[in-house]
């Protein structure tokens, strides 16, 4: 499955290195994390690391393959 | 131990034990179902820094807590949560326990434990009766029920608060406290500090009023109040400015922190602010890259090395950075409120919000530092004396010699058999490689492979690890001493006596060359050695042997690591006094043993099931089969070291003459073979199989190979040779019979299971020889001390001629109430209930009465059926029950014998 993940605010890039196994972009102050992701497990897995990063989650949607 | 434990709690700095401030463990035996000591700063509340702003709305807000069982403060990390709630509680003047959850809120067992530890260091004595848990994945209801009884009962209500609360991810817990909150009645006030929502039915307690809720919204700050907090950092803004910087954080607690931090370091704070409102990136991110650049390299440098590390204090620190200034530093960091908390005893921790982003910075900015930074760590913890710490950063490190070699050192091997930290330890060393070659790696190896029942590989690292040269790392005692525990299970799973003998000989010698504290601090060392010197000398048959080494782990003072070595202690105890004829005793040591792992709420899967053997073999003696066989089925399920030879001879001992008397001869013989390989035959497991199968023989028509079969019978076992007389008078040899029973020793104190059937020989050597007198006054004698055990099996086997001696005077008193149905009850014995189950010569019920008498009509058993309505199967389970009643193994001999008993 393939996700994006949009946060609030331009991540730097060394924070965007908190999810390696992620591709980013800064698009009009929001950054969208996307790639596949392995199952629900890893879902909220990144979502708590987007937690414990402070970051604030705008949306997040499954996108097509 | 409650009394301890408060003084740890209440933090400050004038704490009375000074002496171990560097360390992060409690003193005192407080440890939790892992063995380990409870770490004292999760039971306190973390100390606010100077620069922390009461918020009167909040704390009034909260106040409410103290009306409902539930409240919840929920909101996202840096949202000011748990400063808020720790300083609310700080001025209380109800008791309160305080838990920051950790790794146990993934496992009920160990949330429990420290559930438990936290509500005694919050001053309350529980009674000893609450043990606690001692699995730490599993919390009996009892364990439950006895927490919400004790906190309904005594004193004030007592607030609880779990901090973290978002690390419990185990469904069971959130039910398990819904219960305890249900049934602590207003003796619990229950306080969630969370990031997530958590999984109880929070609607409930919304919609009955019973829930305090303080969410994102009502934690964020107002303009006036971020005016406040930036004063107290030495900032002035207007309301207006607040009012934007309070738009752009959200109110968000530790953006604002951080921005005033940010500020303050700034030439020109006001622009600074402005420049902040404008700026679009993430604002933890922004803000920490912004404080973190502004820091003194040093201040930089030791924050990105301690995102390593879950807690530190200056001296840890110090050891990571390679200087000295750790204390100043953290101090100024905890006086500024950014990035640390104090959690007292001049121990730290990272805010939690700080921590990933900080080794995220770390694996950046400094790559490969980080299992270099571990290690650090693992040796400082090593010294500071604190295990699993060091064991888990030392396998972070993924320095193997060093992790197994501090596990040894430690003494602490024996954990991978205490049923309760296994799992832990395996996970932590399931990453080791083939390429750590240390003594203590190797014996690693072997426990992890004998704990679970692997015994190819474990004995074949085992080996290694004696073969390797020791290293110049590590105690060599504490290795050797490891061995020898290893080498006395391997001995005991083997059946071989004298290498469990050497073992235990090894251990006592290298004994005093270890530290006695670290001896102290494992009793399931010596209490798990003993267990299996004492389970391989019972193999042996060495009766009294076994006893001594059994007694000595029986005797020690109960702790949650040595339960399952006291419960397969006493297990065996039972064993022992069932083979010498004590059945009662036996039952109540077994007993004893089940109970013992109750009380600490220890799950099933973790006992060894011999406990349940031996009570199923006293309830084969005393003709309860049913509970028999529902006590095997329950030990089968229960081993979990199925190959260990003495519990699986006691299980093909007790199912075969469960078959026996079930009249099922085939099927005992077929259990009767315990199918373990051992160095040693075991005397009494090899006596044992030869008798069922000799009375197999007999059941099935073959005298002459049951006496057969006796001849290779060993006579040292005074049960076996009752026994063997029984038959031997059965097949017509009545000299054997009376010469085996002369032979049996009296000095081995045979118990009423021996020496009822030997009376019960006699009696009917006498009735065979037509002594009719010595015939009742011995079957007299028997009945008078099979009553008090309720020994049943014995007249029930004894065969047919006693009947007619059991219906005459004063026979029939003795035997009415418990053998025999009867209405007296007069001549029971005091205290004892007259037994549901009359056997000898049980009343037939309705049913078997109709088949009965349909048999005498010679009818067939598909006809029966037919014209009872009902299936074939019923019909031939009500045919062998009435076969077993009216004692006969035919249809023409159970017609019979109804006619003689007037039933037909």
């Amino acid at each position: 499955m393939r996700y994006e993940i949009r946060v609030e605010g331009h991540m730097s890039e060394t924070l965007a290195k908190a999810f390696p196994e992620l591709e980013y972009v800064l698009m009009s102050g929001q950054t969208v994390l996307f790639g596949s992701v392995v199952d629900e497990a890893q879902l909220f897995g990144l979502l708590a690391r987007c937690q414990s990063l402070g970051l604030r989650v705008l949306e997040m949607r499954q996108t097509p393959e | 131990m409650g009394s301890a434990a408060h003084d740890l709690t209440h933090s400050g700095g004038e704490s009375a034990v000074a002496a171990t401030e560097d360390q992060p463990v409690s003193t005192g035996q407080c440890v939790d179902p892992l063995g380990d000591p409870f770490l004292r700063t999760r039971f306190a509340l973390p100390a606010r820094p100077g620069t922390f702003l009461p918020r009167h709305r909040l704390n009034q807000h909260l106040d409410q807590a103290l009306r409902t069982p539930l409240a919840m403060v929920n909101g996202p990390a840096g949202a000011g949560k748990t400063l808020l709630v720790a300083d609310w509680a700080a001025g209380l003047e109800q008791p309160v326990a305080w838990l920051t959850v950790e790794a146990e809120g993934k496992r009920p067992g160990m949330f429990w434990a420290y559930f438990l530890q936290a509500v005694r260091a919050g001053g309350r004595t529980l009674p000893e009766g609450v043990g606690g848990p001692t699995d730490a994945d599993h919390v009996d209801q009892r364990v439950l029920s006895a927490i919400a009884e004790n906190l309904e009962a005594a004193g004030p209500a007592l607030t609880v608060v779990l901090d973290e609360y978002e690390r419990v991810t185990a469904p069971e817990i959130a039910d398990q406290l819904e219960f305890v909150l249900r049934h602590a009645g207003q003796g619990l006030h229950l306080v969630l500090v969370t990031r997530t929502e958590p999984m109880l039915s929070l609607h409930r307690y919304r919609a009955a009023g019973e829930l305090t809720e303080i969410r994102d919204a009502e934690l964020a700050f107002t303009p006036e109040e971020a005016v406040a907090l930036l004063d107290l950092h030495g900032l002035t803004l207007s309301l207006a400015a607040a009012r934007a910087l309070v738009e752009r954080t959200r109110g968000w607690a530790a953006g604002l922190r951080l921005c005033a931090l940010a500020a303050r370091e700034s030439p020109d704070p006001a622009a600074y602010l402005k420049e902040f409102e404008a700026d679009r990136s993430t604002i933890a991110d922004y803000l920490l890259g912004e404080v973190l650049k502004r820091q003194p390299e040093q201040t930089q440098d030791l924050l990105l090395r301690v995102s390593v590390l879950d807690r530190f204090c200056p001296d840890l620190v110090n050891s990571l950075t390679g200087r000295d200034d750790a204390e100043r530093i953290l101090t100024d960091l905890h006086r500024d409120n950014a990035f640390v908390e104090r959690l007292g005893h001049s121990w730290f921790r990272l805010h939690p919000l700080f921590g990933e982003i900080l080794r995220t910075y770390l694996r950046v900015h400094r790559p490969g530092l980080e299992s270099e930074l571990h290690l650090r760590a693992a040796r400082w913890l090593r010294q500071a004396g604190s295990l699993p710490e060091t064991l888990a950063h030392g396998a972070a490190a993924g320095d193997w010699d060093f992790t197994a070699g501090a596990l040894v050192d430690d003494l602490a091997i024996g954990q991978f058999f205490t049923g309760l930290g296994s799992d832990d330890l395996t996970g932590l060393f399931a990453e080791m490689g083939p390429e750590a070659t240390s003594p203590a790696t190797d014996l690693v190896r072997a426990a992890r492979d004998l704990a679970r029942s692997d015994f190819q590989h474990g004995l074949a690292h085992l080996r290694d690890a004696r073969a390797h040269p020791a290293t110049d790392a590590g105690d060599p005692a504490a290795v050797q001493l490891s061995c020898a525990l290893l080498e006395a299970l391997a001995a005991r799973l083997t059946g071989s006596p004298a290498l469990a003998e050497r073992a235990a000989e090894t251990a006592e010698d290298v004994r005093p060359e270890l530290p006695p504290h670290l001896l102290d601090k494992h009793p399931e060392l010596p209490a798990l050695l003993l267990t299996h010197l004492g389970s391989t000398r019972l193999w042996a048959g060495r009766f009294e042997d076994a006893r001594v080494a059994l007694s000595q782990v029986v005797g020690a003072p109960g702790r949650a690591s040595t339960v399952l070595a006291r419960e397969e202690s006493m297990g065996h105890l039972a064993l022992i006094d069932y083979l010498n004829g004590w059945p009662a005793q036996a039952e109540h040591k077994a007993l004893e043993a089940v109970s013992e792992t109750e009380r600490y709420g220890l799950s099933p899967p973790s006992g060894s099931g011999i406990g349940q053997v031996v009570l199923a073999a006293v309830a084969v003696d005393r003709d309860e089969l049913g509970r028999a066989e529902a006590l095997l089925d329950e030990a089968a399920e229960l081993s979990v070291a199925p190959h260990d030879p003495v519990t699986a001879a006691g299980r093909a001992i007790v199912t075969a003459r469960l078959q026996l008397a079930r009249g099922n001869a085939p099927a005992a013989v077929k259990a009767a073979d315990p199918d373990v390989s051992a160095a040693v035959a075991s005397p009494w497991a090899d006596s044992h199989e030869t008798l069922v199968t000799s009375a197999a023989h007999l059941a099935e028509g073959r005298p002459e190979q049951a006496a057969d079969m006796l001849r290779q019978l060993a006579d040292d076992q005074p049960s076996c040779a009752v026994e063997a007389a029984r038959i031997q008078l059965a097949v017509g040899n009545e000299e054997a019979a009376v010469d085996l029973l002369d032979r049996v020793p009296a000095a081995g104190r045979p118990g009423p299971a021996v020496t009822v059937r030997a009376t019960l020989v006699r009696a009917q050597a006498a009735d065979a020889a037509g002594d009719a007198d010595a015939a009742h006054r011995l079957v007299a004698q028997a009945l008078l001390d099979a009553r008090r055990e309720q020994l049943r099996r014995p007249f029930l086997d004894a065969g047919r001629w006693i009947r007619p001696l059991l219906v005459t005077a004063p026979l029939n008193e003795l035997a009415a109430g418990w053998l025999t149905p009867g209405s007296s009850t007069r001549t029971g014995p005091a205290g004892s209930q007259p037994l549901p189950l009359p056997i000898v010569v049980e009343d037939l019920t309705t049913r078997e009465l109709e088949v009965l008498q349909r048999l005498a009509q010679m009818m067939s058993t598909q006809e029966i059926a037919a014209d009872l309505y009902v299936s074939v199967n019923t019909v031939k389970t009500h045919l062998k029950s009435l076969y077993r009643k009216l004692v006969v193994n035919r249809r023409s001999a159970a017609v019979r014998r109804g006619r003689e008993m007037g039933l037909l």
